[in-house]
């Protein structure tokens, strides 16, 4: 009993003062400050874990990959569509102001030499593109239908890949895609003759004496390339 | 103090769920914060810093599902609050002890003189209460929650509950804490 009390003497001391009182207002608003920022911390952290899983899981496995990408190619043409004014389009040069294109010489997939001159007498669309450029991907099968509509007219299609990797990449694309129209791989000689390819796609609709009619920077809606070829088929 | 006591011996019914069923963890910080900071400011020597770890107690309580329903069947969350209260006022206290003992040792490299005591601890009872702290951190964790906990008035029962306990082994775990703390003093400070 001694020893309890001794105890409860000494712990005695522990006793807050008499004048301390905790203050309830200032310590709930410091709870519910901390909470906010927890909770504001806690939605910054989830939205990143949620963006980096659906990226992993973009990077990691092919179908979602593949619909992804379907997805940003519908979204690039309907933003382009509803945000024609933001693409540079230009619709036919008048013939009396068209310039020559400049003639090149490269060799298709099958190592061919394709020379630009030897379709004079044609309307041809060239097109500089790349693999990993989304907007191409959007254009190609555009093309392709071009190609296989129009070639009994005088039209003809002629691609230049921009890809680093060269064949390596381009050859496997062409067949997968089922590309109808000869495709070389553009080096700095051709971007130089054609002022620089800053961006893809670029595509230059070329009149049948061989002038520039029309320059397309970005994806353009394919009503506008169908409307052009055929005027200058008819030329 | 007496009401300190009696509120945390009283059986006032904390409101933990709102209307909706929801936790409702407001109305409970309304009626258990200041019991919550009273049993942390007997044992950290700042009261504003008691203060601030008693919303530390119940932000984790906040983070915590499983302890907004009792931590175990039957253990209510009072009994939580209890247990994280007096852990994390031990655990700044022993942290506190720790700086303290490195500036003393910090003063003594440098040659210093002893430092100069200042007016609260010239004070008698602040000396005490010094002294049963720095008792208390050199004891065993479980030891001195049992001792601090009975000090603020908990019963048997309720010591029990809080410190996840055998109803029946708490008076002989507080014997033996009470012990342990009276050799502790003997040897830090004699009689």
């Amino acid at each position: 009993m001694e020893n309890n009390k001794w105890i409860d003497d000494r712990l005695g001391a522990l006793n807050p003062d008499q004048e301390w009182m905790p203050d309830i207002h200032r310590a709930l608003a410091r709870l519910r400050e901390r909470r906010n920022n927890r909770t504001t911390r806690a939605r910054v952290w989830t939205w990143s874990a949620a963006t980096a899983t659906a990226g992993l899981c973009l990077l990691a496995f092919p179908a979602p990959r593949a619909a992804a990408e379907y997805c940003l190619n519908c979204s690039v043409v309907l933003w382009q569509d509803l945000a024609s004014s933001k693409v540079v389009h230009t619709s036919l040069i008048p013939e009396n102001a068209r310039k020559p294109a400049s003639d090149f010489i490269l060799n298709d997939a099958s190592g061919r030499p394709v020379q630009l001159s030897a379709f004079k007498g044609k309307v041809v669309l060239l097109n500089f593109w790349a693999t990993w450029c989304g907007g191409c991907k959007v254009e190609i099968p555009w093309f392709i239908d071009f190609q296989q509509a129009y070639a009994g007219r005088g039209f003809q299609v002629l691609g230049a890949s921009f890809d680093d990797d060269g064949w390596k990449l381009v050859k496997p694309y062409i067949a997968a895609k089922r590309i109808n129209y000869p495709v070389v791989i553009g080096d700095s000689h051709l971007a130089a003759l054609y002022g620089g390819v800053q961006a893809l796609p670029v595509s230059y609709i070329i009149d049948k004496s061989g002038r520039i009619a029309a320059t397309h920077l970005g994806v353009v809606s394919k009503s506008d390339y169908q409307a052009e070829i055929e005027k200058l088929l008819t030329e | 103090m007496n009401a300190l006591r009696e509120a945390a011996a009283g059986q006032i019914a904390t409101p933990a769920k709102a209307e909706n069923g929801d936790f409702d963890l407001e109305a409970l910080f309304r009626a258990q914060y200041e019991r919550i900071a009273a049993v942390i400011a007997r044992v950290v020597r700042d009261p504003a810093r008691a203060e601030e770890l008693a919303v530390e107690v119940f932000l984790k309580l906040s983070r915590n599902p499983k302890a907004q329903g009792g931590s175990a069947p039957g253990q209510s969350i009072e009994a939580w609050l209890y247990r994280a209260a007096v852990r994390i006022g031990l655990d700044e206290l022993r942290r506190q002890t720790r700086r303290l003992h490195y500036e003393s040792l910090l003063e003594f490299v440098r040659g210093a003189a002893t430092p100069t005591p200042n007016p609260e601890e010239l004070h008698a009872a602040s000396e005490e209460r010094e002294r049963v702290r720095r008792v208390l951190s050199g004891i065993a964790r479980r030891q001195a929650e049992l001792l601090v906990l009975r000090s603020h008035g908990l019963s048997y029962e309720e010591l029990a509950s809080a410190l996840h306990l055998n109803p029946a082994s708490v008076g002989t775990l507080l014997s033996r804490a009470q012990q342990a703390f009276r050799k502790e003093y003997m040897q830090r400070y004699g009689k």
